[in-house]
């Protein structure tokens, strides 16, 4: 089978000894920075990121290009390049996949990003989850320095570029470039107003670029094959491929690397190998907090960053948590809201408390105490919390809730009038029962039953107590005759 | 480390190095064994080692390889063997036990064993 | 030891500490890190020695410990656990295995067992969703864990 992947930012994971730069080296590794530093001409490299119509691959999709233009057309005596390798998105672990097989290609564009906009000093702010990435980089690092290909002099030509690590602590808004920007400064990771941009005001309050992983894992080979040969590859809109980290109920779990324009369908059934245990797909989670559903009715829908947003989800990091008809939409929507309420910084009240209001109204649903009136609410407040947010995060939170609204209303009704579960997932709307029929009266689920929630006597038909019953699934994992179902 | 001190000096380095690693390719097995954290999680370095060991004994000449992340995390622990001429071939799920049988059976005698993945 | 002698050991390790850091506000975290790893948590006494050390107020720092979820005051297990509740591993079970942990343990999450032999978190994705769900005993990941693999899994330490 033709492979449906092309690697460009995973072109040597896999293939080279990250910890051994002459691996990196033998497959053209610093060369594009050779040649840029060559050609001393800053605007052309600037022209050539733009030509190829690279976008922010950390979920904003912001021209890579034109980024790098605004900030090398500010004078100033400091610049300063970061490389946002916060990946905070659950479900998401493309970033650390290439800081852990290939650093030296992030260390390369910084380089040649630097000498684009004119600045001499560059920053990873990794995650300190991501212990062997740290400990990748440092030996890249050192590794490049030694060979005079970062630090003072690169390659003879004068040219000085120093990179330092700065570390997360466990906040997912540092993702936002404002708050991992304060979070660098050592301060909490609270955003701020934009405008100004840090592209204009940003580290130190100076002109600051700030790129994620994957997109300057893009760099050299733009640099390398051309602007032309990138922009070939995509859609009229997004050029390139998109790394998609494929998760949850998909059989080929892993990370995988397809032009713009690749199906969800071809994404999940046939690189992802289709559903675990051939269930029925149900929807595929993108954007991770920030984004929405997509469902049965977009597996022909062609991915990349307008067709996402139109049909109600985004492009985010590239995250992909694919679902079957054993997960409950509601439930995955009171998930997503836990973790936003958990990661606000808490500095605006549309986030803080409007947050905490969508996560109470579904809690509630889920527990079997919804309401009709609950559902309006949860549509108006999403309204307000995305228009009135501070940041990112506040402005995308409500997008799961959203999403699922807009495209399973049937369960969230079910949930709210008949208080059922269709997913059999919410233990509140959930009974197990003993199918008379089939009960042999062994015994076997009343032993293990720890709320001694089962009567009946031996070689008699057993039956659960509703009101004692706790919901674990002893009984069910127990029995040998298929005699207990949830309903 | 020696100081690249310019642009020619690194061209010539990288096609010593790519005429070297062809010269590889050409008589060595290659040998690369996926080291991210998913590998290392699902018991990769016990891989490495028996590679390490075994191959030594070998004598076929090899170039064995701690690599990062193939994609595969779906069959972690990974290997990928290319024999002189041949395409590479992935191996997933290898564990010390299924390491030697791949240097037995794949590498002394080209047998194919199970639970090879195809890449697309 | 003497509270005086504590005290003092403790503002000479974070005079050290600092010192690597040049005493630069700016890699307060770094400083906090590397101050928690040996301290193994960041009390009142080790956040107001960083405060006199860097020249800043130690409601700022104390503000910098609090915002992120890294950073602890409570002294943490000897064999910390992280169990990932990151989308990935929610769907893929991590409530059920959380459940169990906190059976086996007798201890909720973001407690310490009484013998400070174990201490439980959730973290938010470890990034290694392709092995969910996913538990982290120190910097041991465990992967494709099963609720009954728990107690076997305490065993080993």
């Amino acid at each position: 089978m033709k492979s449906k992947q092309i690697k460009i930012v995973l072109r040597n994971c896999g293939q080279i000894d990250p910890e051994n730069i002459f691996d990196y080296i033998e497959r053209d590794g610093y060369s594009a920075l050779g040649k840029c530093l060559s050609s001393g001409d800053r605007k052309a490299v600037v022209e050539v990121i733009k030509k190829s119509g690279l976008r922010g691959r950390g979920g904003g999709g912001f021209p890579t290009g034109k980024k790098w233009e605004m900030v090398s057309n500010y004078q100033s005596d400091k610049k300063y390049v970061i490389c946002n390798a916060d990946e905070g998105d659950p479900g998401a672990f493309m970033d650390r996949s290439v800081l852990e097989g290939d650093p030296h290609s992030v260390l390369e564009a910084m380089a040649i990003c630097g000498f684009a906009i004119g600045a001499d000093e560059g920053y990873i702010y990794i995650r300190a989850e991501y212990p062997l990435a740290i400990k990748r980089l440092k030996i890249a690092m050192a590794q490049a320095q030694e060979a005079g290909l970062l630090g003072d002099n690169i390659l003879g030509t004068g040219f000085n570029f120093n990179i330092g690590l700065k570390y997360g602590a466990g906040a997912f808004v540092c993702g936002e470039e404002t708050a991992l920007i304060k979070s660098m400064e050592g301060k909490r990771g609270e955003p701020v107003m934009k405008p100004p941009y840090p592209a204009e005001s940003g580290y130190m309050r100076k002109p600051t670029n700030v790129n994620n992983v994957e997109t300057f894992a893009n760099i050299t080979e733009i640099i390398n094959k051309g602007a032309d040969w990138f922009s070939s590859i995509g859609t009229e809109g997004s050029k390139g491929t998109k790394v998609f980290a494929l998760a949850g109920k998909v059989n080929n779990v892993g990370l995988v690397e397809v032009p713009m324009g690749t199906t969800l369908r071809e994404l999940i059934y046939e690189i992802g190998g289709g559903i675990v245990n051939n269930k029925k797909f149900k929807a595929a989670q993108t954007g991770g907090p920030s984004g929405g559903c997509l469902t049965i009715n977009h597996l022909d829908t062609p991915i990349d960053y307008e067709s996402l947003k139109q049909a109600g989800s985004m492009m985010g990091s590239g995250g992909m948590i694919v679902m079957d008809e054993d997960d409950c939409m509601v439930a995955v929507a009171q998930f997503y809201l836990d973790f936003t309420v958990e990661e606000s910084c808490g500095k605006c009240v549309p986030c803080r408390e409007g947050n905490k209001v969508l996560y109470q109204i579904l809690n509630k649903i889920t527990h079997g105490h919804g309401e009709m009136e609950d559902l309006t609410k949860l549509k108006n407040f999403s309204e307000v919390i995305k228009s009135a947010s501070l940041c990112g995060l506040g402005q995308t939170s409500p997008n799961p809730v959203l999403s699922t609204l807009a495209n399973f209303y049937d369960e969230y009704h079910e949930h709210v009038v008949d208080k059922k579960c269709r997913a059999k997932h919410c233990r509140a709307l959930i009974q197990y029962k003993i199918i008379e029929n089939n009960c042999v009266g062994c015994g076997a689920c009343k032993r293990v039953c720890p709320a001694e929630a089962v009567y009946g006597e031996l070689k008699q038909k057993h039956l659960i107590d509703q009101e004692k019953c706790i919901k674990c699934g002893a009984c069910i994992k127990k029995c040998r005759f298929n005699a207990i179902i949830i309903e | 480390m020696e100081l690249i001190k310019s642009f020619d000096e690194l061209k010539k380095i990288t096609s010593g190095l790519k005429n070297k690693a062809e010269k590889d390719e050409k008589s060595k097995i290659i040998i690369k064994i996926a080291m991210a954290t998913c590998s290392i999680a699902s018991g990769s370095k016990a891989v490495l080692d028996i590679f390490n060991e075994e191959m030594k004994k070998q004598p076929l000449e090899s170039v064995i390889k701690s690599t990062g992340c193939m994609g595969l995390c779906h069959s972690e622990p990974t290997v990928q063997v290319t024999k002189p001429g041949s395409e590479p071939v992935v191996f997933g799920h290898v564990d010390p036990k299924r390491a030697k049988l791949i240097i037995e059976e794949y590498i002394k005698n080209g047998r194919l064993i199970d639970g090879v993945i195809e890449v697309n | 030891m003497s509270c005086c002698e504590k005290e003092k050991e403790i503002k000479d390790k974070v005079i050290e500490i600092c010192g690597e850091f040049n005493n630069d506000p700016n890699d307060l975290i770094a400083i906090l890190h590397k101050a928690q790893n040996h301290f193994g948590f960041l009390p009142k006494e080790v956040q107001s020695a960083i405060a006199e050390v860097i020249k800043v107020p130690q409601s700022k720092i104390y503000g910098v410990v609090s915002f992120y979820s890294y950073f602890t005051m409570i002294p943490k297990g000897k064999h910390p656990i992280s169990i990932c509740m990151g989308t990935a591993c929610y769907v893929k079970g991590a409530e059920k295995i959380l459940k169990e942990f906190e059976k086996k343990l007798d201890i909720k999450n973001g407690q310490t067992t009484a013998d400070g032999k174990f201490s439980m978190n959730t973290l938010r994705c470890i990034g290694a969703c392709g092995l969910a769900p996913v538990v982290m005993i120190g910097e041991r990941v465990y992967g494709n864990l099963k609720a009954d693999e728990v107690e076997k899994i305490i065993k080993e330490y």
